[in-house]
């Protein structure tokens, strides 16, 4: 930190100490007799009570966190130290959760939208009103329309109890989270359709002799025990491939970085594994124990030789083979990763399945090193809404007949357009909680068309996000820190040491400011006005909580008396694949009239002047959820742009210049970001974190600051399978600014 | 006793935790921070492509350029050694190096926020915030102090207790036997540079040529320029309310003034 001093200011400083008083003397009673607050803090670990329980949020990793807390004011957040899991360690979001929590600008009151849509006045209103308001208007869509003329979008551990509501007691089909349809369902249902199994990212890498990323980049993406995961097999001795468009954080710790070109992954991993069968090294024995049609597939792949997939991918046909004997030689000990958000291109259920089969092929699975699926405990209660079936016909990707390997709900887009179209039905109503549709969903028009449509919308967050604009009703959320919503279990975080389990219900660090109401409260009292209070599960989130624990004869006041996780022995997660079937063909998806096998879709490639723009993640950030937070925001203060060296002086650009963008569909981005010139990535892609750009002027810290990547992605691309949207395939050309 | 902080880069992600653990731990004002990660690369360097972090913070230098340009007045303070109960009593403006630890420390209560440390460090690790000031100040020095506070209570400093990575490793660098003793052994170093050689105690480690070549590049390459002509003229503030007593460095203190003038008009 720069401190510009200049001659005058020294001068002036310089003056002072000649005041011939010893400023020893002086400063214990200032002249102005202002009486200050102690020049140096004290610590958080100086008269701090310790609170145990907390479950971060930040992200939806969920490391369980302590509170250093000060006359009931958050301090600091820490690991908590019985963690087995993300131990004393959280990142830099976990930390800055302080900021999230007294940020001047999150939501503090029930408001009424006296404007317009998008254009909103905010009246503050009691939570009476409000409520009254929400059920009734709600309920007359209901009563009209049916559950089905309702819609939801939710995210998080906040959503999740208003959600249930919605979808199984009040039954509205229409749910559609962004954490299945823009970023990880397609890759869930094609691991489903491929192992049976949902792999979330459980590759156990601390013990793998081979690391794969296809996109995956730890260091940009943290999620705090798989980072651990990560280097432990780092530390000893794994080898890392990288494939990636751009050198990522994880590229730069690589042995072998694949700078691949965007939208043939699959290419490449057919390619590796034709290799690999063709020269007869792969896991034979256990292609023969678990595989199902493998012939067809090793048939199917065949025409995917090195060169042609070299050709296809960009990359050197030698690279192919070096990374596919790697592979042979170390399996099954191969960690192939198989990434998070993964909705890129619109072909990307082909990708994870390809991705899915290369892990059968080397066995890889439920093995030191491989996809291994850890061993939470077992026993919880499960309490929820009562589920009553959808009405008929209600369903959308039924009626529609498509995207029969979709994940749970209803795909974006097909949501999106019934809205729009009010066919085959109209949807008029719309609650949103905790997901930021504006900034997550593709084509920002057709998202805003939706809304503007509608007669009611609810929106319930903890910030005022852009989503929120368009709100009639505002529902202010208690936040992670300030409530009881989630019970977070699971296994130690390194597979290979004694088995261990967790149990740790989130319990509040302090208690909620302002008018703020946590959701379970805010869901009860919405039910009670719709006439559903006698369906109600739990009367308070506390209750919610002791129901589920008292299954395990636990409940929130033992938990915090060990200290806010109970740790139970665990049983070991190897070795458990007896039923495993590697579908390497797959019938079900040839009747609906998929590809059977793992297939290679080509997308289109940039026009003449135009390149492609992809994003990812920053650690400071996840998505738009963090980008208020003051101490985040002054860590990471806009989100430039990456331009590959060459095209950099192809267009006159230099490291720093402001630049806007526009893209295929004369769409230009409302705000500017930098330019950061770099050989690390390839000349035909320009890279920016996402979650930038927010448009809300109440988010006084994140208004206008960067590029929202979001807002130039106006081509739709839908993966046919899985409904989920494809988010890469938008071209931009760069305009300097200054 | 030498407190040092070992920086293992090849563990690194980059994630930021000890700038927010550290801003939390002693309520660093938002535009502040006590150290920082700087993103380094994608470049290419003599070993091909990469890219590395440079997570940086006070380096409690075995020549703190920071110490002796302190104008601030002078008081004697007693030091005691934490281990072996040993005093030692110096006479110490508001910033100085502790004789047994090794850290290097700031008195917020004596600082008249004048800024000649900040200047004077080459690694940029300290900040005046000047909404602190006062009818004395014109705002208070602010830097990292390895935590002794928390260290003193048997606890890590905050930015290592965060670490996912373990990627921070604290310790005494006179211990032969220490973890940061055996990282010097494998080769860590201090980001110095031909000009710049002040013995800084962070030292990082990088198994990777072209990361060790980025962090290089990182380190300052001169001393700051005013940090000679800001020594001598605080000495000279110093010499006039000391009753003259260093009254012989008037004449170089006053050669080097009128240097610097004639540089500034030039600029």
């Amino acid at each position: 930190m720069a401190t510009n001093l200049t001659r005058r200011n020294f001068l002036k400083a310089a003056s002072i100490a000649a005041a011939s008083v010893p400023l020893s003397q002086v400063t214990a009673k200032a002249q102005s007799g202002v009486v200050k607050a102690p020049l140096v803090s004290p610590g958080s670990f100086k008269n701090t009570q310790t609170a145990v329980g907390g479950v971060c949020e930040m992200c939806f990793w969920r490391c369980q966190l302590v509170g250093k807390v000060r006359d009931g004011r958050l301090i600091k957040l820490e690991g908590n130290p019985k963690s087995i899991d993300n131990g004393e360690a959280i990142c830099a979001r976990g930390n800055a959760g302080v900021a999230m929590l007294y940020d001047p600008d999150r939501l503090k009151y029930p408001l009424k939208n006296i404007g317009e849509r998008g254009a909103p006045k905010w009246q503050r209103i009691s939570w009476e009103e409000a409520l009254d308001t929400c059920a009734t208007k709600l309920k007359t869509i209901i009563d009209r329309d049916g559950a089905k003329g309702l819609c939801f979008f939710g995210h998080g551990s906040h959503a999740k109890y208003l959600m249930d509501f919605l979808e199984r007691t009040v039954s509205t089909p229409n749910i559609s989270e962004a954490s299945f349809f823009q970023c990880r369902g397609v890759r869930d249902t094609a691991y489903l359709a491929t192992l049976d199994i949902a792999p979330d990212e459980n590759v156990d890498m601390a013990n793998a002799k081979v690391i794969f990323f296809t996109g995956t980049h730890i260091g940009e993406n943290i999620h705090l025990s798989h980072a651990k995961n990560y280097l432990r097999g780092l530390e000893q001795g794994a080898k890392l491939i990288v494939v990636d468009p751009r050198y990522s954080a994880s590229a730069a710790k690589s042995h072998i970085w694949v700078q691949i070109r965007p939208g043939t992954d699959t290419a490449f991993v057919l390619a590796i594994m034709n290799y690999l069968i063709q020269n007869k090294k792969y896991n034979a024995d256990f292609v023969e124990e678990h595989g199902e049609g493998f012939a067809e597939m090793a048939k199917g792949i065949r025409e995917w030789t090195l060169e042609k997939a070299a050709e296809e991918c960009d990359v050197p046909a030698s690279q192919i083979k070096e990374v596919a004997d790697l592979m042979a030689a170390n399996m099954p000990h191969v960690a192939i990763h198989p990434g998070r958000h993964t909705t890129w291109y619109g072909n990307d259920f082909q990708r994870c399945r390809a991705l899915a089969c290369l892990t059968g092929l080397l066995g890889a699975i439920g093995c030191k090193g491989g996809l291994v699926l850890p061993k939470g405990p077992k026993g919880l209660t499960r309490i929820n809404w009562p589920y009553v079936p959808h009405e008929e016909d209600s369903v959308l990707r039924d009626v529609a007949d498509e995207h029969h390997f979709s994940p749970p709900g209803t795909p974006t887009e097909l949501l999106r357009d019934a809205a729009i179209s009010g066919k085959p039905y109209p949807i008029k109503g719309a609650v949103i909680c905790g997901q930021n549709i504006m900034q997550c969903m593709p084509n920002q028009e057709k998202t805003i068309k939706m809304l503007k449509q509608m007669e009611f919308v609810l929106c319930v967050d903890i910030m005022p996000t852009d989503s929120t604009m368009y709100a009639d009703i505002l529902l202010p959320d208690c936040s992670y820190l300030e409530k009881s919503d989630f019970i977070k279990t699971g296994q130690q975080w390194d597979l290979g040491k004694d088995p261990q389990q967790y149990i740790a219900p989130r319990m509040p660090l302090v208690a909620p400011g302002f008018e703020r109401k946590d959701s379970i409260w805010i869901t009860n009292e919405l039910a009670k006005r719709m006439g559903y209070g006698d369906k109600i599960p739990a009367q308070n989130q506390e209750e919610l909580a002791d129901k589920a624990l008292a299954g395990v004869n636990l409940s929130l006041a033992k938990i915090k008396a060990e200290g806010g996780i109970h740790v139970q022995p665990g049983v070991s997660p190897y070795d458990d694949i007896d039923d495993l079937t590697v579908h390497f063909y797959n019938e079900d998806m040839e009747d609906e009239g998929y590809p059977p096998i793992p297939t290679y879709v080509p997308i289109e490639q940039p026009p003449q002047g135009f390149v492609r723009l992809v994003y990812g993640r920053t650690p400071l950030h996840t998505f738009n959820r963090t980008a208020n937070n003051p101490w985040l925001v002054n860590e990471a203060k806009t989100n430039p742009l990456w331009v590959n060296d060459k095209l950099a002086a192809r267009l006159g650009l230099k490291e720093g210049d402001t630049i806007k963008l526009t893209n295929q569909d004369g769409v230009t981005s409302p705000t500017t970001t930098t330019v950061k010139v770099t050989p690390g990535i390839r000349e035909d892609v320009v890279y920016l974190y996402h979650g930038y750009g927010t448009k809300n002027p109440e988010m006084t810290q994140a208004v206008n600051r960067g590029i929202d990547d979001n807002s130039l992605i106006t081509k739709i691309a839908v993966d046919p399978e899985s409904g989920a949207h494809g988010m890469r395939n938008n071209f931009v050309k760069i305009v300097k600014v200054s | 006793m030498q407190y040092g902080m070992i920086i293992d880069v090849d563990k690194c992600v980059g994630c930021h935790a000890c700038v927010i653990a550290c801003k939390a731990e002693w309520e660093v004002p938002t535009q502040f921070d006590r150290n920082w990660v700087h993103r380094l690369g994608p470049s290419l360097t003599s070993d091909g492509m990469a890219a590395t972090y440079y997570p940086g913070l006070c380096n409690h230098c075995e020549i703190p350029v920071c110490v002796p340009v302190c104008p601030a007045d002078p008081v004697n303070v007693t030091f005691k050694d934490a281990k072996t109960g040993k005093t030692v009593t110096m006479e110490i403006r508001a910033t100085w190096k502790d004789p047994f630890n090794g850290t290097v420390q700031v008195d917020r209560e004596r600082c008249i926020g004048c800024g000649a440390c900040a200047e004077a460090c080459p690694y940029d690790a300290r900040f005046i915030d000047e909404s602190l000031k006062d009818d004395t100040s014109l705002g208070k020095v602010d830097k990292c102090t390895y935590c002794m506070p928390r260290v003193a209570e048997g606890l890590e400093p905050a930015c290592v207790q965060t670490c996912l990575a373990r990627a921070r490793i604290f310790g005494d660098l006179d211990d032969p036997n220490s973890e940061v003793s055996q990282y010097v052994k494998k080769g860590a170093v201090g980001l110095t540079s031909k000009a710049v050689q002040i013995g800084p105690h962070g030292l990082y480690y990088a198994s990777k040529k072209g990361d060790m070549e980025l962090l290089m590049q990182a380190a300052p390459q001169e001393m700051p320029k005013v940090s000679l002509r800001r020594s001598m003229l605080t000495r000279l503030t110093v010499a006039a309310q000391t009753h003259m007593k260093e009254i012989g460095l008037l004449g170089l203190a006053g050669g080097l003034l009128v240097q610097s003038v004639q540089d500034d008009d030039k600029e």
